[in-house]
C-alpha cells in the first residue's frame, strides 16, 4: 500500500522535472531559433556592403586604404556570423561576432566622413539609395537583436531561477546563453528622441 | 460538411472517445485487481487474498485511476502549450515571413492563399529537416496552429502539389481534428504510463532481496501487460480515427484546390519516392496521425493512414496504379496554371458563412496579387508590419494625423516612425477589403516579436485607436483581430467554450448585433429584418446613433458562449442583413470580419463585390 502512495508521489515528482526540462529545451530553442532573423538582415547588410564600395570607387579613386578597410572588415563579420550562427548563445562566437561587428562599423564611419568630401558622390542616386537602405537594415539588425536578447534573457533568467537551476547542468543547460552587444547598442537603448 | 457541422460532430467525437477511454480505464483498474489478487495468492494463499480488509482494493483501484489522470493531464498541459511545441520537438525551425530563399517565399504564399481563401488565421510554419515527403498540423486552436512540411516535400513536389498537401492540412485545421488528436494522443501517454511503471518496477525487482521478490515480478509484468496491452488497444482506436479523418482531409483538399491533380500527385510521388513520407525523427511517433503521409509502415490494423493506393483511388478512380518513378529530380514549377471557370458570385449568406468553396483559393491569390508589392513586403517584414498597422490607424483628418505621427515619433522604436510616414499615402490608396487582407498578413509576422517588443507596440497601437476620443469600425476590427490572435500568442489565449444551443437567452445581444450591421448600410429596417427572420428574432432594430464599440463588444462576449451550429445561424443572419440590398459595403465586410474573428469563426472569402463603397 505505501508501495503505490510512494509511486504517486514519485510519479508527480518526476512529471515536474520533466515540465522542468522542456521548458528549457523551449526557450533554449526560441532563442536558437531568434537568431536567424539577426542573420538575416545581417547578410542583407554584408550583401550592401560591397554594392556600396563599389559604387564609392568610381569617386573616390584616392581613398584605396579606407574601402579596402571596410571590405576586409566585412569579410571578417561574416566569417564571425557563420560561426556564430552554428552556435547561438555561445559565449566566444557572440563575443567574436560582436568584436567584427564593431570594427565594421568603425570603419563604415571612417568611409562616412571621408565621403563628406565628396559631395557629387554623395549627390548619386544609386548612392543614395544605397545609404537608405543600409539605414534601415542596421534598424532592422537593432530591433532583431533586441528580441534575441529578450529571448535569451529570458532563457537565462528562467535557468538561474529556483527550482529549475538545481537541474539545468544535469541536463544540459551548465551556462548563461550570452547577449549579442554590439558597439551601438548605447545609442539604440536610449530612450527614443522626441521631436514636436 | 462546413466549419460548423465539423466543430459540432468534433464535439461528438469527444464524447465518444472519453466514452472509450472512461470503459478503458475501468478495465485496466479491474485488470491490476485481479492481478494484485493473483500476485498476492501466488505468494501467501487464497485465503490470505480473502482476508484483505475492502479498503486495499479501494486504494488500488484509486491509484490506478490517480495516475492515469495525472499522467494524461501532464502530457495534455504540454501539448496545449500550442502547435510550435509540437513542432519544435520534431525539430521544426520557423520559416521568417521575410524569407529570401525562393522555395520558402512560395510554401509561405500558398499557406497565405489559403488561410485567407479560409477566413482561418495565417498559421507559423515550420520547416522539418527531413529529405522524405510529408507535413502535418498542430495546435489545440486555430489560434495558436502552426503547420509544419519536410524539407523534402519542398524539394520533390512542384505549386500544385504543394498546395494540395497545405490544402490536406488546412482541412484538419479546420475540422478540429488537432484537439481530437491531442486528447487522444494525452490519454493513450495515461495508459501507456501504467506499463512504465511496471517496467520500473521490474528493473527495481532485480536488485531486491525482499522474501516478496517473486511477488513483485509478477506484480510488475502484469502491470507492463496491462499498460502496453491498453496502449495497443487505444492506438487500434487512434488508427481507426485518424484514417477516416484523412479521407475526409484529403476530399477537403480537393475541394478547397478545385483539383484532384495536386493531391494525387503529391501522393503518388510519395509512393515513387525512395524514403516516401518516413519520418527519423523519435517524437514524431507519438503525433503520427497528424501528417499527410504515414510516417512508416504499419500492420493494416494499427496504420494511423489508409495505403496510399487507396487513398490515390478515392481521389482519382479511374487510376491504373503507376507512381511518380523521377520524383528524385526536383520538380519546382512555376505560379499555379488555374484554367477553369470564374468563381459564380455569392448572394447568399450561407455561401459568405459556411464553408471554403471553390474558387476562393483563386480569388484569394487574386487579391494578395491586386495588394501594393511595398505593403505586402512590409507586412512580411516584422520590422516594417508595425510601420504598416500604425500607418492604418493614422487619421484621415490631417490635423489629428499629425498628431498621431508625433506620437508615433515619439513612442515607437527608431527608425519605425519613418516607414508609417512612407507607407500612409500607399496605406490610404488601399481598398478597405486590401486592408483586411495585409492585416491578417501581418499577424504571423508580428508573432516573431519578443515579448516586451510586442508590449510596446500593442500598447501603442491601443493608444492611437482611441487617440480621437472614438472607435470607428476599421480600428474595431483591427483591435478584434489583433486580440484575437496577437493576445492569444503572446499572453493568454481566450478559449469559447460554447454550451448555449439556443438564442432564447441571447435575444438582447443578438438584435444590437444585427442592428449594429443594419445601420452600416442604406435601408437599415429592411436589411435587420432579413437577418432577423433566420433567427426568428421578434425584437425590432434598436436606433444606434453612432458605432458603440462598447455595447458591441458585450453582446460578442455573450454570442461567443454560443455551439457551433448556433454560430453559424448567427454569422448566416449577419451575412444576411449585410447583403440584404444584393451588395455588401466594406464597412460591413470588415464589421463581419471582426465578428467572426471574435466568435472564433472563419469567413472565408467569397468574392470581390466587398470593394463596393
Amino acid at each position: 500500500m505505501e508501495l503505490i502512495i510512494l509511486l504517486i508521489v514519485v510519479a508527480v515528482l518526476a512529471f515536474w522535472v520533466v515540465s522542468i526540462y522542456n521548458k528549457l529545451v523551449a526557450l533554449k530553442n526560441r532563442h536558437e531559433n531568434g537568431f536567424s532573423q539577426i542573420e538575416v538582415q545581417l547578410k542583407r547588410r554584408y550583401d550592401l556592403i560591397p554594392n556600396l564600395v563599389e559604387t564609392a570607387k568610381a569617386y573616390m579613386a584616392h581613398e584605396r586604404e579606407t574601402l579596402e578597410a571596410v571590405i576586409a572588415a566585412r569579410n571578417q563579420a561574416m566569417a564571425g556570423l557563420e560561426a556564430a550562427a552554428g552556435n547561438p548563445g555561445d559565449g566566444a562566437a557572440m563575443k567574436e561576432l560582436a568584436g567584427a561587428e564593431g570594427i565594421l562599423s568603425n570603419a563604415m564611419g571612417r568611409l562616412n566622413v571621408v565621403m563628406e568630401a565628396y559631395p557629387d558622390l554623395k549627390a548619386n542616386t544609386n548612392m543614395m539609395q544605397l545609404t537608405e537602405e543600409l539605414t534601415t537594415t542596421e534598424n532592422k539588425v537593432a530591433f532583431s537583436r533586441q528580441a534575441f536578447n529578450d529571448q535569451v534573457t529570458e532563457y537565462n533568467t528562467y535557468r538561474a531561477s529556483f527550482p529549475p537551476i538545481l537541474f539545468a547542468s544535469m541536463f544540459g543547460h551548465p551556462t548563461d546563453a550570452e547577449l549579442l552587444e554590439f558597439e551601438d547598442s548605447a545609442e539604440i537603448q536610449a530612450a527614443p528622441k522626441v521631436s514636436f | 460538411m462546413n466549419f460548423f457541422q465539423a466543430q459540432d460532430q468534433a464535439r461528438g467525437k469527444t464524447r465518444l472517445l472519453i466514452f472509450l477511454f472512461v470503459a478503458a480505464v475501468v478495465s485496466l483498474v479491474a485488470l491490476t485487481n485481479l492481478l494484485v489478487a493473483v500476485s498476492m495468492g501466488f505468494g501467501l494463499g487464497p485465503d490470505a487474498v480473502a482476508a484483505q480488509p475492502p479498503e486495499l482494493w479501494l486504494l488500488i483501484s484509486a491509484s490506478v485511476v490517480g495516475v492515469i489522470a495525472v499522467a494524461s493531464l501532464f502530457k495534455f498541459l504540454t501539448l496545449r502549450g500550442g502547435g510550435r511545441v509540437i513542432a519544435e520537438s520534431l525539430g521544426g525551425q520557423p520559416i521568417h515571413q521575410n524569407t529570401q530563399n525562393p522555395q520558402q517565399r512560395q510554401l509561405l504564399n500558398v499557406v497565405e492563399e489559403m488561410a485567407i481563401a479560409a477566413g482561418l488565421p495565417v498559421p507559423p510554419v515550420y520547416l522539418i529537416p527531413e529529405p522524405s515527403i510529408n507535413a502535418f498540423a498542430a495546435g489545440y486552436s486555430q489560434d495558436d496552429a502552426v503547420i509544419g512540411i519536410n524539407q523534402g516535400t519542398l524539394d520533390l513536389l512542384n505549386r500544385d502539389e504543394l498546395q494540395g498537401v497545405v490544402a490536406h492540412e488546412f482541412s484538419h485545421i479546420l475540422h478540429g481534428d488537432m484537439r481530437i488528436n491531442i486528447r487522444l494522443i494525452a490519454l493513450l501517454s495515461g495508459i501507456l504510463f501504467i506499463g512504465m511503471i511496471g517496467y520500473g518496477l521490474l528493473r527495481g525487482s532485480a536488485f531486491s532481496r525482499s522474501k516478496d521478490r517473486g511477488q513483485q515480478v509478477v506484480f510488475a509484468l502484469g502491470l507492463i501487460i496491462v499498460g502496453y496491452g491498453g496502449t495497443f488497444f487505444g492506438n487500434l482506436i487512434k488508427a481507426a480515427v485518424s484514417r477516416q479523418r484523412e479521407f475526409l482531409a484529403d476530399a477537403s483538399a480537393v475541394q478547397f484546390t478545385r483539383s484532384n491533380e495536386g493531391i494525387a500527385n503529391a501522393l503518388k510521388k510519395i509512393g515513387g519516392h525512395a524514403t516516401g513520407s518516413e519520418i527519423q525523427a523519435k517524437a514524431a511517433e507519438e503525433s503520427s496521425h497528424m501528417f499527410f503521409g504515414s510516417i512508416k509502415s504499419f500492420s493494416r490494423f494499427m496504420a494511423t493512414h489508409p495505403p496510399l493506393e487507396d487513398r490515390i483511388k478515392a481521389l482519382q478512380p479511374q487510376w491504373q496504379g503507376a507512381l511518380s518513378e523521377n520524383s528524385s529530380s526536383a520538380a519546382v514549377a512555376g505560379t499555379a496554371g488555374f484554367a477553369a471557370t470564374p468563381p459564380a458570385a455569392a448572394t447568399s449568406a450561407d455561401q459568405v458563412v459556411s464553408q471554403i468553396g471553390q474558387g476562393q483559393i483563386e480569388t484569394a491569390a487574386t487579391l494578395l496579387r491586386s495588394c501594393d508589392t511595398t505593403l505586402a513586403s512590409a507586412a512580411h517584414d516584422p520590422y516594417e508590419a508595425r510601420g504598416l498597422i500604425y500607418a492604418m490607424l493614422i487619421d484621415p483628418n490631417p490635423e489629428i494625423a499629425q498628431a498621431q505621427l508625433d506620437k508615433v515619433h515619439a513612442q515607437a522604436e527608431p527608425g519605425v516612425p519613418a516607414y508609417t510616414v512612407q507607407l500612409l499615402p500607399l496605406v490610404r490608396a488601399s481598398s478597405p477589403s486590401q486592408l483586411l487582407l495585409l492585416l491578417e498578413m501581418a499577424m504571423p509576422t508580428l508573432k516573431e516579436l519578443s515579448f516586451p517588443q510586442y508590449k510596446r507596440f500593442s500598447s501603442n497601437a491601443a493608444e492611437l485607436i482611441v487617440f480621437d476620443q472614438q472607435v470607428d469600425t476599421f480600428e474595431w476590427v483591427l483591435h478584434r483581430v489583433m486580440t484575437k490572435e496577437l493576445y492569444a500568442h503572446f499572453e493568454r489565449p481566450h478559449r469559447s467554450v460554447g454550451r448555449i444551443g439556443s438564442f432564447r437567452k441571447l435575444q438582447n445581444e443578438a438584435q444590437s448585433l444585427l442592428s449594429v450591421i443594419a445601420h452600416r448600410g442604406p435601408s437599415a429596417e429592411q436589411s435587420y429584418a432579413a437577418g432577423a427572420a433566420l433567427l426568428n428574432l421578434a425584437r425590432p432594430l434598436s436606433s444606434l446613433a453612432d458605432f458603440d464599440y462598447e455595447h458591441l463588444n458585450q453582446a460578442l462576449g455573450e454570442l461567443r458562449n454560443l455551439k457551433p451550429l448556433q454560430k453559424q445561424q448567427l454569422l448566416e443572419a449577419c451575412a444576411a442583413v449585410a447583403l440584404a440590398d444584393g451588395q455588401m459595403h466594406s464597412e460591413q465586410y470588415a464589421l463581419l470580419h471582426g465578428i467572426a474573428a471574435t466568435l472564433d469563426c472563419p469567413l472565408p472569402l467569397t468574392n470581390e463585390q466587398y470593394d463596393t463603397p
